[in-house]
């Protein structure tokens, strides 16, 4: 059986099925709610924040607009996010024209608009889009592919280990149901997503209001998109976990690992060892902040690494159920 | 009669067992073939094997004149009950049989109508719309023969498909098979040699992954027909001595009496006859033994055939441990 052999409409048949079966099983409403309970936990620790420091400075005599605490956080926050996105600043160059000099993490250090520590990256996340949800959405990249395991982890898995994929081994090829319940499983992650960043950034607009309607939704949209493009490869590497392993709970516990033990060794390992935090390239944790980069260049390059990547795990995955017994 | 099964040197090893050794036998076409054998004898992993669910280490299985490595060109053609499958639990009965046929290529309407229609056959057309759980074991286990009947395939494959049926459900299902021999090859595997023996006329003994025997039931038997027969009286010892002198005749043996020859009674004998001679007939040697008993004056009540197959059965596999 080859790729080309693939039978479209049963592809398409088995992922229409298999979105209608998640969507009645418990892992799907599981992930649904933790995504949700996640992204607006996100939201409303960071509007309490602001709302908490708005009454202070009430309480103070003092009077200042939600846009002008927004901008008092932006300014403490830009340092967390340069270091989150792997930007070093410099705060010493004068001059803006100047600035080509990469960075660690692949940004430019410029003087911008929002002080001598300014970069092209954070002062296109946090001055000329909407911070608060460029703050958010940070988050949300680091956070949603930990809880990808959630809902893909029972592709094949639970089925191989109850035999009942015996029932349709016989009426389809292993790629068409490989492939078919990959692409059910992202249409559903994707809607979930949809659905989860509708709602903060809808909340957002209504709570906050100090961002344009237009601005918030165009950014919005593009969170969703980089947050869609990046959960993809997350969902094949769980597709290649659950044709390898028969137990639904230990497919969950091992992709679940994988998904969180490869950054954080990055990270710690690479404190020690530079060469170490090359690990986390074996993940697209590497790239996924480059999905909000200003320079499209970098934005493409970062889609097309998680498309790199997701095929990898696909193949690895389709590999090993195309031979094995089930 | 061609053959519809060509199973050629199957080999699996599982670890350290080794679950099927060369295995190879056909099945001809239009015939219910019984695979029997005791215990991990390898049926079911036969039957797994025929079906692209296991990957055998050698052998090749042609179903159709197809190689089942490429299961999905048999699309529709080849159907199975397989052992201990599980139907997804939270998803209502039609809409998994509906799932099935239309990957089987059946529009949405003409799935539907044929689910229904098969529910009937196994009378689970009530629980259409339920869920898996809530149905009994035997409920479950007729809805797993429903999906092997579903649509029109040339051949079935029936992993144990009377086993958790109460008796009247296993006739009915028994009854069903007959029925689809007219337009499909069924190839049944048991534990119930009465079951193989009322249905099958072609079988295959496994017995630690190896194959023992294959062939008809009639050519595996003809050296050992049993048959039951009461009489009106036990024989004496000359009679006995008689009809065992009978041509064709090998063995007679009593089971139970009630009653003495003399003053008489019924009595019950397991008579075994032997058609492989040359020119042998069953029919004259039955019709010999009843003459003999009839001349000496002794009524034969009932005639039943016996339990050859278990018999053969248990003989082969002795010889095999």
């Amino acid at each position: 059986m080859s790729l080309r052999d693939l039978n479209r409409r049963h592809v398409r048949l088995i992922s229409l099925y298999w979105t209608r079966y998640a969507v009645r099983s418990g892992g799907a409403i599981v992930f649904l709610m933790i995504a949700l309970l996640f992204g607006l936990g996100v939201t409303l620790a960071m509007l309490s924040s602001i709302e908490m420091a708005r009454q202070r400075v009430a309480a103070d005599g003092r009077d200042m607009t939600r846009a002008e605490i927004v901008a008092v956080f932006v300014k403490s926050g830009r340092p967390i996010a340069q270091w989150a996105l792997g930007v070093t600043p410099e705060p010493d160059q004068a001059d803006p024209s100047q600035a080509g000099r990469q960075s660690r993490g692949g940004g430019m250090s410029i003087r911008g608009p929002s002080g001598p520590q300014a970069d092209p990256w954070t002062t296109f996340l946090l001055d000329e889009r909407p911070a608060l949800l460029s703050a958010i959405l940070l988050i949300l990249l680091f956070g949603m592919p930990r809880l990808v395991p959630f809902i893909a982890f029972n592709q094949i898995s639970g089925d191989a280990q109850s035999r009942g994929l015996r029932y349709v081994l016989l009426r389809t090829e292993r790629a068409n149901i490989f492939f078919g319940r990959f692409i059910g499983t992202t249409i559903f992650t994707v809607a979930v997503l949809a659905f989860v960043v509708a709602t903060i950034t809808l909340y957002l607009g209504l709570k906050i209001k100090i961002y344009p309607g237009g601005q918030l939704a165009a950014w919005g949209l593009h969170g969703f998109l980089a947050l869609a493009i990046l959960v993809v490869p997350y969902v094949a590497l769980c597709s290649w976990f659950s044709a390898s392993i028969d137990s639904p709970f230990l497919s969950l516990v091992s992709s679940s690992l994988v998904v969180s033990a490869v950054p954080l060794f990055a990270f710690f390992a690479g404190m020690k060892w530079e060469a170490a935090a090359y690990v986390k390239y074996l993940l697209p944790s590497g790239v996924q902040n480059y999905l909000l980069h200003p320079d499209l260049s970098h934005s493409l390059g970062a889609a097309a690494a998680c498309l790199g990547y997701t095929l990898v795990f696909l193949f690895l995955g389709y590999r090993h159920f195309e031979k094995r017994d089930l | 009669m061609p053959d519809t099964i060509h199973i050629d040197g199957i080999s699996k090893r599982f670890g350290s067992v080794q679950a099927l050794d060369a295995v190879a036998f056909d099945v001809p076409e239009r015939s219910i073939f019984g695979l029997l054998g005791p215990n991990g004898a390898g049926k079911t992993t036969l039957f797994s094997i025929m079906a692209n669910f296991l990957k055998a280490d050698a052998g090749t299985v042609e179903v159709l004149g197809l190689d089942t490595r490429r299961i999905s060109r048999l699309q529709g053609r080849l159907t199975i009950l397989p052992q201990d499958a599980r139907f997804q639990r939270n998803v209502p009965i039609l809409d998994q049989l509906v799932f099935f046929r239309l990957l089987d290529g059946s529009t949405r309407r003409e799935a539907e109508k044929e689910v229904v229609r098969t529910l009937e056959l196994v009378g689970l057309e009530t629980v259409a719309q339920r869920h898996v759980g809530t149905l009994s074991h035997g409920m479950i286990k007729r809805l797993g023969i429903s999906q092997a009947f579903l649509g029109h395939p040339e051949v079935i494959l029936l992993d144990e498909p009377t086993s958790g049926l109460d008796p009247a459900n296993a006739r009915q299902i028994r009854e069903l098979i007959k029925t689809l021999q007219e337009r499909a090859t069924i190839m049944v595997s048991s534990h119930n040699l009465d079951e193989i023996q009322e249905l099958c006329d072609h079988v295959a003994i496994l017995d630690h992954g190896k194959l023992v025997l294959a062939g008809s039931i009639d050519e595996i038997t003809k050296a050992g027909r049993e048959y039951n027969i009461a009489l009106s009286r036990p024989l004496r010892d000359g009679e006995l001595q008689a009809l065992r002198s009978l041509d064709g005749v090998r063995a007679i043996t009593p089971i139970a009496a009630v009653g003495h020859a003399k003053l008489g009674g019924s009595a019950s004998y397991l008579v075994t006859l032997d058609v492989s001679g040359e020119g042998a007939d069953m029919d004259d040697i039955v019709a010999a033994l009843l003459r003999g008993l009839l001349d000496r004056g002794i009524t034969p009540r009932t005639l039943t055939e016996g339990r050859s197959l278990e018999t053969h059965f248990l003989e082969v596999t002795a010889q095999q441990s």
